[in-house]
């Protein structure tokens, strides 16, 4: 994949550890990947796979076993450190919990590559912080410590400490990793409207994939043999997302944007019904082991009815019938006359002794 | 964070009770001077009484500023080594410095005792002790730089340095098991610490020891800052890490090595003082912790002698024991009052 105008590329990387007599402990290799400005780009993979080793490869913090890294068509060592500090930051996993240190002071350290020997902050450097500090909404938290505020407050200043570093690139190791579900939307897009409305480069990893998938403009994706990058769609639309899990039962489904684990199905159960309660009564079943069809072919069938202010499930099985008012009450009584259905018990098929 | 002008209040009365301090451990001492005679030679040279004036510029004033020194400098590389391992029980000695001094003068004391005659450590002399403790530090100096170099972790030189210690700590144990009974009391005497000790000639050498380490430390306030967030963050805004680690162990070695060296182990100062100035200054940042550091621990160490010469004239008591003794109740009320002392 050639193209102009790469910010970074890297080419026939090999990332790991170096062992001294013996030879190498290899991570990955052969990591063919680029990155362009104005991008948002996710690293996804599974873990233990290479990802944080990747990230702290490109951001600087560890030498590759083999390949090279081009920032702006140069490799590292064409850089002084402040320099090379001035066009790439990194935020790792790691909590940053120190006792009395304001936001304002962590912040102002991103202007570390940029002061003097002594570390002064002139007016400019000041504005920075302060600049930063409001493009991730933070300005009011300038004066508390960075030990009394949450952990979606803290992710955004540490990424509000890299746009003081000021520099093209961003790094950041699984950003959303201890976050709530609204804070990982949040700081994912931040990040989304940081790399557009600032023209920087961030490369972020992640597990969250529903979000990866709404948000960033490339996925870079570790798969068990090689790496691969393209926009989401592109990766859904070629299957490549199902190569992720593959030893799993986890499949991509393509049209609900979604993974699903895949479940051996004992039994068959009809299900008849309509909207949204047809749909979760049937995840319900499926998720009780169950092959669910539409319709009454089966031996066992669902029937839901629903009123104005009621709803209720009629499980007709044989001459019995069952009624029950909440979806919680019908699995209870398929648990109970169903035992293997729930269970992994090999052969199951058809049906289910009474 | 406080303002400026705040901040401006908080240092000049910290300066001067520093200053008042100084001058009241000059006064103080086995033979009762009074006040206004003091005030009166240090500030114009001229007294009724060549007396007073041998006992003040021999003794008082030589202890009096290795109670200063001592105090800026345990506390600073305390400091230091507090920030470096982001872990806030550590102090000057978690390299195992003291130890490494130990050594140099166990083996001195109670080493040559067996194989020679020598029978008074006084035939050794002061200056003995001294070169025989820094060059115990140094060698423990030569081996934790040697592992900086090479070693990435932080947390192993760590573990590295009390593993320094506890061996050198063990061989002095056996030393001391070895050694005969005067011998082992010289040695005893030798850890409780002694800031009266030392002579007007060593402090020439002392105090630029401890200025060359201060300087090293001050012109280290950036990195220092940068390493609060740790190893990798500071690596990732373009700090030289091995190159700071390879000073910041440089200065606390000379530092808290010189210190040993002359006074003895001074326990407390080291871990105490830094959390002090954390609550004194209510801040992380070393342009304002690392002189408030220095100058708090230079009250804690005046004040900590003074008190070692309160209960008679005769006699002082060990300093070892009143750094502990001042600093521990401080410490717990701190700890108590403020419950956030999670980490550095």
């Amino acid at each position: 994949m050639k193209r102009e105008g790469n910010i970074l590329k890297i080419d026939h990387l090999e990332i790991g550890y170096p062992e001294k007599g013996k030879s190498n402990n290899i991570l990955y290799r052969g990591i063919n990947l680029c990155g362009q400005s104005g991008e948002l780009i996710a690293l996804i993979g599974k873990n233990g796979i290479g990802k944080s080793t990747l990230l702290r490869n490109i951001s600087g913090l560890q030498s590759s076993l083999n390949g090279t890294i081009n920032y702006f068509d140069k490799q590292k060592q064409a850089y002084s450190r402040a320099d090379f500090a001035k066009m790439i930051s990194f935020v790792s996993t790691e909590i940053v919990n120190v006792t009395n240190l304001s936001v304002f002071d962590l912040v102002s350290l991103g202007r570390f590559p940029h002061t003097n020997w002594l570390g002064k902050l002139t007016t400019k450097d000041v504005n920075n912080t302060a600049r930063a500090l409001e493009m991730v909404g933070m300005s009011s938290f300038a004066r508390k410590n960075v030990n009394e505020i949450s952990d979606g407050e803290r992710q955004r200043v540490m990424i509000a400490r890299t746009l003081a570093q000021d520099t093209k690139m961003i790094v950041l190791d699984e950003p959303t990793a201890f976050l709530d579900l609204p804070n990982k939307y949040e700081i994912i897009h931040l990040l989304n409207k940081l790399s557009k409305e600032e023209n920087k480069t961030i490369i972020f990893s992640t597990h969250d994939l529903n979000i990866a998938i709404q948000e960033a403009d490339k996925i870079w994706l570790m798969l068990d043999d090689k790496i691969v990058e393209g926009a989401p769609e592109d990766l859904i639309l070629d299957e490549t997302f199902n190569k992720i899990f593959e030893k799993s039962n986890l499949r991509f489904d393509k049209i609900k944007g979604d993974f699903k684990m895949q479940k051996k199905h004992h039994c068959k159960i009809g299900l008849i019904g309509e909207g949204p309660q047809y749909t979760w009564t049937k995840k319900a079943l499926e998720r009780l082991n169950f092959y669910v069809e539409k319709g009454n072919d089966s031996i066992q069938y669902v029937k839901i009815e629903t009123g104005n202010n009621f709803c209720k499930w009629t499980l007709l099985d044989d001459e019995l019938k069952h009624v029950f008012n909440s979806i919680y009450d019908l699995s209870i009584h398929l648990k109970n006359t169903n035992p293997s259905a729930d269970l992994t018990a090999e052969g199951m098929t058809g049906r289910p002794k009474n | 964070m406080f303002s400026k002008k705040q901040n401006f209040l908080i240092w000049s009365i910290l300066i001067l009770i520093l200053i008042i301090l100084f001058l009241f451990d000059i006064v103080l001492g086995s033979v009762r001077l009074p006040f206004i005679e003091v005030i009166k030679l240090i500030f114009t040279g001229n007294t009724e009484h060549p007396e007073y004036a041998t006992i003040i510029y021999r003794f008082r004033i030589p202890k009096a500023l290795t109670a200063l020194f001592a105090g800026f400098a345990l506390s600073v590389s305390g400091l230091q080594m507090q920030t470096v391992f982001r872990n806030p029980l550590a102090g000057p000695y978690v390299l195992g410095i003291s130890a490494g001094a130990s050594l140099g003068v166990a083996l001195l004391v109670m080493g040559l005792s067996t194989f020679t005659v020598v029978s008074q450590i006084g035939v050794l002399g002061n200056w003995t002790i001294v070169l025989a403790a820094w060059l115990g530090s140094g060698l423990i100096l030569f081996l934790i730089l040697i592992v900086s170099i090479r070693v990435r972790d932080i947390m192993t030189i760590l573990i590295l340095g009390i593993m320094f210690g506890s061996a050198t700590t063990a061989i002095v144990s056996i030393l001391q098991y070895f050694s005969n009974e005067s011998m082992l009391k010289a040695f005893i005497v030798w850890t409780m610490g002694s800031l009266g000790g030392v002579s007007l000639t060593q402090l020439k050498v002392l105090i630029p020891s401890i200025i060359i380490g201060l300087v090293i430390t001050f012109l280290l306030i950036k990195a220092l800052n940068a390493m609060l967030v740790g190893e990798n963050y500071a690596k990732s805004m373009g700090l030289n890490v091995r190159l700071s680690r390879f000073l910041i162990f440089f200065s606390t070695s000379l530092l808290a090595g010189s210190i040993t060296a002359f006074c003895g182990p001074i326990g407390f100062i080291g871990i105490a003082v830094p959390h002090i100035a954390r609550i004194v200054f209510k801040t992380a940042n070393h342009k304002v912790l690392l002189p408030g550091t220095m100058l708090l621990g230079g009250i804690v160490l005046l004040l900590s002698d003074i008190i070692s010469q309160l209960p008679g004239h005769e006699r002082t008591l060990p300093i070892n024991s009143i750094t502990a003794l001042v600093g521990i109740p401080v410490v717990i009320w701190i700890i108590i009052r403020n419950q956030k002392i999670t980490s550095v």
